[in-house]
């Protein structure tokens, strides 16, 4: 698939502080997230890929065409900022007209298209209410239809889901995956793992302005060579089970949950271990009735990768 | 280009008529009313016999010139960048498929449209109230219009300077207040070309009057060496043009950050 977004060394500093370092980066169609705490780079990248900020260094580009100053690109990107902010004076619907008469739509287009887009927020009942009134879930949605408003083909989103209730974030993230599913390229900043987790597989991992990592997790998680798996698993035999497995030198710890009748193994060759499992359930034919990983999360994988 | 300014005069003028700013704004220049009611009372009581003419002249003409030509100048040319960074609203306007520089343009006259407004309504009815009785002819008018033309030139220009300081610097508040209230005051009693220096000389060269120095506050202008009022005029229209186009230069290329 080809790059919609194209990255070749990019680095920002302010001053002494260093933004990013080095980001090269092709991103396709579908959802990537970008994840790492505050402070890591995530917006500095946004805004550069946004066309807001200039890199020192490197380049950006986005259909084969630099960012910087260039409304042609900007007429097919749609760019959420993480910060709180907006025409407090206005309503809804009037932010939203007056941001698309900006593409030069005529007063039928905008309200049109304004009544699209609040409708997929689910503002409809709101839109004449001053933006000022609305709480913090309702500023959080506007600013996302102001961005899906004139229908972009890339939606660059920094920390879309902060300050949204469960069902809040429960819709934007449903709204987010139709983008994807729309053929759109969708950029989506955060620091909550769960929320990432939600949205999307393919991750980059951000952290002091630098990629800790990019794929999906389970590719994440083959780069941990060295770090240990948390592998679950509940079956009637599990201390049968643990005894057979404990004489493997890649089993690093066993940790009984007898209530569950489960036992959890930390293991640093998950290959191994899945093998000589699959040995033992055929030729003692052991009865498993559910393997999880409880750490095979974007937590997990974060913590490891930032402490490393 | 033109329907990009178009687009963003538009958008900003509505926001502009919705903004406490202009309530506020609109509250100071109507100071100017007030003031020629007042007036008018004390002149009709008895206690002040001169013509309307003369002190429409000499009292609050002196108001528009030094006092809301400069405020307004200020505060909206000034905030044209910078309201955008304080609000943190800036990336919806730089995301957008507008040029940089329409947008400085599209903001200039959405502000010059909303400020003449205030100016003109404040010109208009503070001259009427001391001025008409049934010896109001069109000459009158004339000299209105003829105020309301110069005031707005003078607008015009202080909006298009503080534009680029605003377009320039990340304070620009105070150093405007400086040079606008003090630069601007303090400048016109050097004499020789030194008072040339500032927007209110080319401004004060266009209503001769002044430079006679007759009248209750004729002081302001005892040392006004007046410009021949073409060149003045041609002299403001340039500052507009310069400074607006650097204006617009320097926001096309240069890039905001965030306080933090």
């Amino acid at each position: 698939m080809t790059a919609v977004i194209e990255t070749r060394n990019l680095s920002r500093w302010y001053g002494n502080v260093l933004g990013i370092s080095e980001i090269t980066l092709d991103i396709e169609p579908g959802i990537t997230a970008l994840l790492g705490p505050n402070g890591a780079g995530k917006s500095t990248f946004m805004k550069i890929i946004t066309g807001q900020l200039k890199p020192n260094i490197g380049q950006v580009r986005i259909f084969g065409q630099p960012v910087w100053n260039n409304r042609y690109i900007f007429r097919r990107l749609g760019f959420c900022p993480e910060a709180d902010a907006f025409y407090e004076e206005l309503n809804g619907l009037e932010f939203l007209t007056g941001l698309l008469s900006l593409y030069g739509f005529d007063r039928q287009e905008c309200l049109a298209r304004a009544s699209r887009a609040l409708e997929l927020v689910e503002m409809q009942d709101v839109r004449e209410r001053p933006i000022r009134s609305y709480s913090r879930g309702m500023r959080q949605r506007i600013k996302i239809a102001q961005t899906v408003a004139h229908d972009p083909e890339v939606l660059i989103l920094d920390e879309p889901l902060s300050g949204l209730d469960p069902l809040g974030k429960r819709r934007i993230i449903r709204l987010i995956k139709e983008f994807r599913d729309a053929g759109k390229t969708v950029v989506v900043s955060s620091h909550v793992l769960p929320e990432v987790e939600a949205l999307t597989s393919e991750i980059i991992l951000i952290h002091h302005g630098k990629i800790l990592a990019r794929g999906d997790i389970h590719f994440i998680r083959e780069l941990l060579d060295s770090h240990p798996h948390m592998i679950r698993i509940k079956s009637p035999q599990y201390r049968e089970l643990a005894r057979m497995l404990a004489a493997e030198d890649y089993v690093l710890n066993i940790t009984f949950e007898p209530e569950a009748q489960a036992v959890v193994f930390e293991t640093h060759h998950r290959d191994h271990f899945f093998n000589r499992l699959n040995e033992l359930v055929l030729d003692r034919s052991l009865d498993l009735e559910e393997i999880t990983s409880p750490d095979d999360n974007l937590q997990a994988v974060f913590d490891y990768l930032v402490e490393r | 280009m033109r329907d990009e300014i178009f687009r963003v005069f538009s958008f900003y003028f509505f926001l502009g008529k919705k903004s406490g700013r202009a309530r506020t704004f609109f509250l100071l220049s109507s100071a100017a009313v007030l003031m020629a009611l007042i007036i008018r009372t004390y002149r009709l009581a008895g206690h002040w016999t001169e013509d309307g003419q003369v002190i429409y002249q000499n009292f609050l003409m002196v108001f528009f010139l030094q006092f809301l030509i400069v405020l307004l100048g200020l505060f909206y040319g000034s905030s044209i960048v910078v309201e955008e960074l304080d609000n943190r609203t800036l990336p919806y306007l730089t995301s957008r498929p507008v040029r940089r520089m329409a947008i400085i343009i599209g903001k200039y006259l959405s502000y010059l449209s909303l400020t003449t407004i205030m100016l003109i309504f404040a010109i208009l009815l503070s001259y009427l109230i001391l001025n008409l009785d049934p010896e109001f002819r069109l000459k009158d008018l004339v000299t209105v219009l003829r105020y309301s033309s110069i005031l707005w030139l003078g607008l015009a220009a202080y909006l298009a300077f503080f534009s680029f300081l605003g377009t320039w610097l990340k304070k620009p508040i105070l150093v405007g207040l400086a040079f606008g209230f003090g630069w601007e005051s303090v400048i016109q009693y050097f004499p020789g070309t030194t008072q040339k220096l500032s927007v209110a000389h080319y401004l004060k060269s266009l209503l001769p009057q002044y430079a006679s120095s007759t009248g209750k506050l004729g002081f302001l202008f005892i040392r006004l060496e007046p410009t021949r009022p073409l060149t003045a005029v041609l002299i403001l229209a340039g500052i507009i043009v310069v400074f607006l186009s650097l204006a617009c230069l320097i926001f096309t290329y240069k890039e905001y950050l965030f306080e933090d």
